[in-house]
């Protein structure tokens, strides 16, 4: 079987298949978690959200924030949340909250202003109505990396930088995808007898391969990154869906978003000056000091949201349905594959059972799912995006001579070793942006300005890197971290950037070629 | 005859105020002294320790495509043709020549050697691998010039334990040019079993003739079939030109070094050089920042500073502001979201909403629109007022708070700071 796309979903299904003893192959056109997989709050739903308008999926995330706090215990940092309205929000939508919460089963307690303002004293003095209810934070990059980290040890085969091209079918059968190695343009096919499209806001493209076609439409998010924790459990603003609605903890930072604005193109995600001034000014309604806050970074991913559900009359994003869609393609006549895409973090994993359950069924593989059973194990893949793990870990052996290459963030030597052998498990090079994708480097304050130098020259010294690749990785880690940088520069920040310049321009003359 | 600073009291008198110890306000200083005036100068030198210790005039125009110039008064005659509002426009060729001999003459005399080729810009090393364009170059650096010219066979060496400096990158990026380039990784002597190395300790460290010594015992087994060894620059940080002597004696071949990342020790050599050699001169300098300005009588400007715990009234009758950028704080942003000048909240030519200060792409060829915004000037440098006359008579202005520059990518810093207050010290020195 083949698996294209990374994501959550993506490697869920993967490690799904692995566990029933199916023979599988995950492609992504980049890396793991590079989509919306990894450019979202890390919000574990209690399901009260949803209460409004799709108490059926309300339910679902409830069930699965239960599960996965069972089986997954180590990705998740059970914080509870709270529901609050302050006094501008409608007296009707609070009044009928708790209702509609014991209606559909999503455990929910009232507290007093004055009781809430005790527990996070970051919130608004006009508070009028608060809500505790079971929401938690998720580690997104943990979670796909140990996902994918399990799938391998049951025999998958993870391959990143593969990007599809298109299939070669044979009446209503696709019998290969031909792909190519995005750095090294050299194309290859894989043969698989059934194929899962979990490629999210991509998904139509991929189907549009195979000769199908999904109406979808993109929703962009934009979320920022505050320099410490504002508070202990996360927030939900009690009111119609609007932006900066949430302030999810994580670590040593918060993270409050997200927009929502419906774009066409999927090329360039990036977060907008406009947009951070939004999240911040209704933000600050919620949480004052939101407004003061000094911001590490923003960054935006892309909602997939399918028309074919209910729910598409309306205009924007919100209004269409957050539950997922699984298409089976055979009102496309085509008998091999399966499209699952929409849907939330939280319900990652019943996602990846019901795709599993088809094509398992159709390969006449009758085992039952595991993922609802067994534990996810820890992996050496996915433990150093803990935050506080790497400082913890280097703080411990004094009398080790490691060396740190991130300071912010504490990542040593050892850790980026560590890193690279389990990358170089799944039979390819690793770049700068991959490395900074599974450990902390780059997080921190100084955003890449050090590390991300530091870490090239420490990857040419073990040989890791050759001729002039450095240069260029360091380019696209620079860009990738400014990208999230640029709209929140507004007056203390500029001196971080002339900082950065000059070494990266003045110095090393990084913009010529 | 020079003229001293002179004390009442607690409040000094001086002609000249500087205010900023960076490039543009040490070369300030300097051209003040020389012309026999009093001067009182204050800020922190914090920022000079970003310094390669290079001193660059002028390599490239930035736009859609690089054009760089070996030969930087080429280079800025076509700048200035093109934008004659750039600093370089208000200054000619020779007083750029006068300005950069007086600065290096000062600095020689205070023990830093700079090798300068009139028509030609040099090439050094840097830590990424790449080739940077400089007009005066240390001669520490220098030699490494010289030995990549010459086409030599280069060793270079970095350090265990010393981050952002990998010899092996940078001989893997030079290897297309220079395929006589090799690197290895040393131990640092008595710092084995340490794993984070600074590059100001390990200065220190070498300071010391017994560290020496086992610094070159670990270096000599690795030195056979090279003609010169590249090192980052920690060699001393008063006894350079002695360290580098003796290595280059002892190990039979030419040492050179390299510049590296922040706080460098190139930059340091150059602040306790010009520190050091200050007592020589009619300065008095003051390491403490300035927060508030008056304009008083006559034209001139008065302001409090502290020393330990004393707190001095001076009064100046003429001002440069070397106050820097952002991060030297002389601009910043006000509350409604324009750049500001921070002492006299001058006029700053602005470069659009915030949104539109910065390129998408971090390395964009035309560079960023904000590093444009700045100060407004008359040809001698005083900087202009609402009403587009100078701001104040004897007020000047100098490097890189100037406007309609981009140092960082025209690789112009220290020329744009020697030249504009050579040029700045000049006139006022004619009106006093």
């Amino acid at each position: 079987m083949l698996v294209i796309g990374g994501g959550a979903t993506g490697t869920g299904v993967a490690r799904d298949l692995a566990l029933r003893g199916i023979d599988c192959i995950l492609i992504d056109q980049k890396d793991i978690n590079s989509g919306a997989s990894g450019a979202n709050h890390g919000l574990l739903h209690s399901g009260a959200r949803y209460v409004f308008k799709d108490g059926e999926a309300a339910a679902e995330c409830h069930r699965e924030n239960q599960l996965l706090k069972r089986l997954a215990p180590h990705c998740i940092e059970d914080t509870g949340g709270l529901f609050v309205a302050v006094e501008k929000d409608d007296d009707d939508y609070v009044a009928r909250f708790p209702e509609l919460c014991r209606k559909f089963g999503i455990p929910v307690a009232d507290l007093t202003p004055e009781a809430a303002r005790q527990i996070e004293p970051c919130l608004a003095k006009d508070l009028k109505a608060a809500f505790a209810v079971q929401d938690a934070v998720i580690d997104p990059f943990m979670l796909s990396l140990d996902n994918a980290a399990d799938a391998m040890a049951n025999g998958a085969t993870v391959l990143r930088n593969v990007r599809l091209t298109g299939f070669d079918t044979d009446n209503g059968k696709i019998l290969a995808a031909r792909v190519e190695h995005r750095r090294t343009g050299k194309p290859f096919t894989i043969s698989a007898g059934q194929f899962v499209n979990a490629t999210g806001a991509w998904a139509n493209s991929v189907a549009t391969m195979a000769g199908a076609n999904i109406s979808m439409s993109y929703s962009k998010g934009s979320l920022l990154i505050t320099q410490t924790r504002i508070n202990e459990r996360v927030i939900n603003r009690l009111r119609p869906a609007s932006d900066a609605d949430i302030l999810v903890p994580g670590g040593t930072v918060s993270i409050i978003g997200t927009t929502s604005l419906e774009i066409d193109n999927l090329d360039d995600i990036r977060p907008t000056t406009a947009e951070v001034d939004a999240i911040i000014r209704e933000g600050a309604d919620m949480v004052p000091e939101l407004a003061r806050a000094r911001y590490i970074r923003a960054y935006a991913g892309v909602r997939p949201l399918v028309r074919d559900l209910a729910g598409t009359s309306g205009s924007g994003g919100r209004s269409i349905s957050r539950n997922y869609t699984l298409k089976t393609h055979s009102e496309d006549n085509i008998e091999n594959l399966v499209t699952i895409t929409g849907g939330k973090l939280t319900t990652f994993r019943l996602m990846a059972q019901k795709a599993a359950d088809i094509v398992a069924k159709r390969m006449g593989n009758t085992k039952p799912c595991l993922t609802d059973k067994e534990h996810l194990p820890a992996s050496a893949k996915g433990e150093w995006t803990e935050p506080g793990k790497s400082p913890r870990v280097w703080m411990s052996n004094p009398e080790r001579r490691d060396t740190l290459i991130c300071e912010c963030e504490m990542v040593s030597e050892y850790m980026v070793d560590e890193i690279v052998r389990s990358l170089k498990d799944e039979g390819a090079q690793p770049t700068l942006e991959e490395i900074g994708r599974r450990s902390r480097i780059g997080k921190g304050p100084c955003q890449g300005t050090f590390c991300s130098f530091r870490l090239a020259a420490y990857l040419y010294r073990k040989g890791e890197l050759i001729d002039d690749q450095g240069m260029d990785q360091v380019r696209d880690f620079v860009n990738g971290r400014w990208k999230g940088f640029r709209p929140l520069v507004r007056d203390r920040e500029l001196m971080r950037v002339e900082l950065q310049e000059s070494f990266l321009c003045a110095l090393f003359g990084m913009e010529e070629d | 005859m020079n003229a001293a600073v002179t004390q009442t009291g607690n409040t000094l008198n001086c002609q000249v105020a500087v205010i900023g110890s960076g490039m543009a306000g040490m070369a300030a200083a300097i051209f003040a002294a020389n012309r026999g005036l009093s001067v009182v100068q204050v800020g922190k030198p914090s920022e000079i320790s970003f310094s390669s210790g290079c001193l660059d005039l002028f390599s490239t125009i930035p736009g859609e495509t690089l054009r760089s110039f070996d030969n930087p008064f080429e280079g800025i005659d076509v700048l200035t043709a093109e934008q004659p509002c750039h600093p370089y426009a208000k200054v000619s060729r020779d007083e750029i020549v006068q300005g950069f001999e007086e600065f290096t003459a000062f600095m020689n005399a205070a023990g830093i050697r700079y090798h300068c080729t009139p028509q030609s810009n040099q090439k050094i090393v840097t830590p990424a691998g790449t080739l940077k364009s400089s007009w005066c170059v240390p001669s520490a650096m220098y030699a490494g010039t010289r030995a990549l010219a010459e086409k030599k066979r280069i060793l270079i060496v970095d350090i265990r334990g010393l981050k952002g400096f990998g010899a092996r990158q940078m001989a893997q990026n030079l290897k297309a040019a220079h395929p006589c380039m090799g690197s290895i990784t040393v131990e640092f002597p008595g710092r084995e079993k340490s794993g984070d190395l600074m590059c100001e300790r390990l200065t220190w460290d070498l300071e010391a003739p017994d560290v020496l010594k086992r610094f070159i015992k670990v270096l000599r087994p690795h030195v056979a079939g090279y003609d010169a060894i590249g090192l980052p620059a920690i060699l001393g940080i008063y006894r350079f030109e002695e360290l580098r002597t003796k290595m280059e004696k002892a190990l039979g071949t030419t040492v050179f070094e390299i510049p590296t990342l922040a706080p460098s020790v190139t930059g340091l050599r150059t602040k306790e050089a010009y520190i050091g050699h200050l007592g020589n001169t009619s300065v008095r300098h003051f390491p403490v920042s300035v927060k508030d300005i008056q304009t008083g009588k006559n034209g001139g400007f008065c302001f409090e500073v502290t020393e330990g715990f004393q707190n001095f009234e001076v009064n100046a009758e003429r001002m440069i502001l070397a106050t820097g950028r952002f991060l030297g704080k002389g601009l910043g942003v006000n509350d409604t979201g324009a750049i500001r000048e921070m002492l006299f909240d001058l006029p700053v030519v602005q470069t659009g909403h915030r949104s539109q200060w910065f390129d998408r792409d971090f390395f964009n060829k035309k560079g960023h629109a904000v590093n444009r915004a700045g100060l407004e000037t008359d040809v001698v440098f005083r900087p202009l007022g609402r009403d587009k006359k100078p701001f104040a008579e004897g007020l000047y202005a100098a490097g890189s708070v100037l406007a309609h520059q981009d140092w960082k990518r025209e690789k112009s810093g220290a020329g744009i700071s020697i030249v504009s207050a050579y040029k700045a010290v000049a006139h006022l020195a004619e009106t006093l």
